[in-house]
């Protein structure tokens, strides 16, 4: 019992100095996690998209040929930064581009760094889970499309999109707590997250367990708020297991006088 | 390349020595006829014919490997075609519906309108609610496809099929996956469209529908047109052998 109440006491100390730094960094956390999990979906569906875009023998040679070389692209980025630890793509990135560029270039910004870098790699991820979201979605969704003479950006984005967005909703989900949790790597390049106010505050104050205990505690919450509110998205998305009937329009059309429900609106005004 | 269409005098669809392979599998062969506005044709035939690839094929979501298809006197297998365009002048009505579930029924008739024919919201909305009232859906023009019957699916897909302005509807097979129960409302729908010389081209197993609505009736064997002809000479007086057969099987169940 001496001990639990030594940690409370010791997570008090820390929260008075560095509460409002703890803080700031959970703000910056969830403000990386939230923007490049964002950013990360758009290149996931744009790749997937492209990706599935199909092709046959009877198409130009350019064409297969344009659609062939975007599918290696695609799957070369996918392997690369699927398969090298984020920690070091950071590094990788962050001082590559002034090495290669010989000083040309730079990143002025750690915040546009990170994001870029979380970006790229929940991409990577996304664009696998959309090429499966898309082909988990009935063939003949796109058939029905097809027929009535949709193009496959228009079948894209108005029917087999939306379903797969559902489909792949706790994919989304998942990429993004691990999101909040991964981008505590981006203190290598001194982003100023959750976990880098943790350093700081040990680095003065020697309390590493409090403030770890502080640090599980927020994450923890962080992801289990994450979860929560993610769990009522996918259940808004799925809507209401009933519907109305238009009874009214069925009786107005059966008395021979049909109007459309605009016109109704505006004759309870008369 | 833009396809007009009604701008000859030449048949609807104009199918010429059409084929198509699946490997070695000769699926189709050497198929030929034409479909002239207001006509309805029915093709029968048993399972793995041919049937249903032949519409497939009509509209290209099988693309032919021989011969041509003619809409409207252009060969629309020719480089350079506007393949979406095309399709949208020709209506499908899948055995599988084929309904976009994200959508509400008024809205699946309408995405195609507006996607497509770039018509504003509320004319696409008036053209959907007139084909809905047609097949007698009105009130369910909020309903998911997933709350509705396949009956009732089925008609939605009809509706939205008509919604577009198709110069022929083809109907693969539209009753095969219905309950009994249902299988009538929607061969009441086809009817009623026939009786307005909408042009339909109809693989189906409904024999008294292929009798009794149909000008001309198929008999697909192996890939060919076996036989063709009037519905009375058809089913009355059937000259191949095959097609004897195959009614005969079909009127002992």
């Amino acid at each position: 019992m001496g001990k639990f109440q030594e940690l409370i006491l010791d997570i008090g100390d820390l929260w008075g100095q560095y509460g409002a730094l703890y803080l700031r960094g959970i703000r910056s956390t969830l403000v990386l996690a939230l923007v490049a999990t964002a950013i990360g979906c758009v290149i996931g569906f744009a790749s997937g998209v492209l990706n599935t875009i199909p092709y046959t023998k009877n198409d130009s040679l350019l064409k297969r040929f344009v659609l062939k070389t975007i599918r290696i692209v695609i799957r070369i980025y996918v392997e690369l930064f699927r398969g090298t630890p984020m920690l070091l793509q950071a590094v990788f990135i962050f001082y590559g581009l002034p090495y290669v560029t010989n000083n040309m270039y730079r990143f002025n910004s750690i915040w546009l760094a990170s994001i870029l870098i979380v970006s790229i790699n929940t991409g990577a991820y996304m664009a696998e889970s959309v090429r499966g979201g898309i082909l988990s979605i009935d063939p003949g969704q796109t058939e029905g499309a097809k027929a009535i003479g949709m193009n496959h950006v228009q079948t894209m984005t108005s029917v087999i999109l939306p379903q797969a967005l559902r489909n792949i909703m706790p994919q989304i989900g998942n990429n993004f707590i691990i999101n909040v949790k991964d981008t505590s790597v981006m203190f290598i390049i001194g982003f100023p997250d959750f976990f880098a106010a943790h350093r700081s505050a040990v680095g003065a104050t020697y309390l590493y367990f409090p403030s770890a205990t502080v640090e599980m505690a927020g994450y923890l919450t962080l992801t289990l708020l994450a979860s929560f509110i993610l769990r009522s998205i996918e259940k808004k998305m799925d809507g209401d297991r009933h519907f109305e009937l238009a009874a009214a329009d069925q009786l107005v059309m059966a008395a021979g006088t049909y109007r459309h429900r605009g016109e109704k609106e505006a004759s309870y005004e008369d | 390349m833009r396809i007009k269409p009604s701008v000859t005098d030449a048949p609807i669809l104009s199918i010429r020595h059409l084929a198509k392979t699946f490997g070695k599998n000769k699926v189709l062969n050497d198929i030929d006829f034409d479909v002239e506005a207001g006509e309805v044709i029915s093709v029968i035939g048993s399972s793995g014919s041919g049937k249903s690839t032949l519409l497939r094929c009509i509209n290209l979501l099988e693309i032919p490997t021989g011969g041509e298809i003619l809409f409207r006197g252009r060969n629309i297998l020719d480089r350079g075609v506007n393949i979406p365009e095309y399709r949208s002048h020709v209506g499908m009505v899948f055995q599988s519906f084929n309904l976009f579930h994200n959508m509400t029924v008024l809205d699946n008739c309408v995405v195609g309108q507006m996607k497509v024919r770039q018509r504003s919201r509320a004319e696409a909305e008036e053209k959907a609610r007139y084909y809905l009232d047609k097949v007698g859906l009105l009130a369910y023009v909020d309903a998911r496809p997933r709350q509705i019957s396949g009956g009732q699916k089925q008609r939605v897909a009809i509706a939205r099929a008509l919604a577009m302005d198709p110069e022929v509807l083809l109907f693969d097979e539209p009753t095969s996956a219905l309950d009994p129960e249902t299988v009538g409302e929607v061969l009441e729908v086809m009817r009623d469209l026939a009786g307005e010389q909408i042009t339909m081209l109809v693989v189906t197993h409904e024999m008294a529908f292929a009798r009794d609505v149909s000008q001309r009736v198929f008999f697909m064997h192996d890939g060919v047109i076996h036989e063709e002809g009037s519905p009375e000479s058809i089913f009355e007086r059937p000259e191949k052998q095959e097609t004897q057969e195959f009614l005969s099987r079909f009127l002992a169940r």
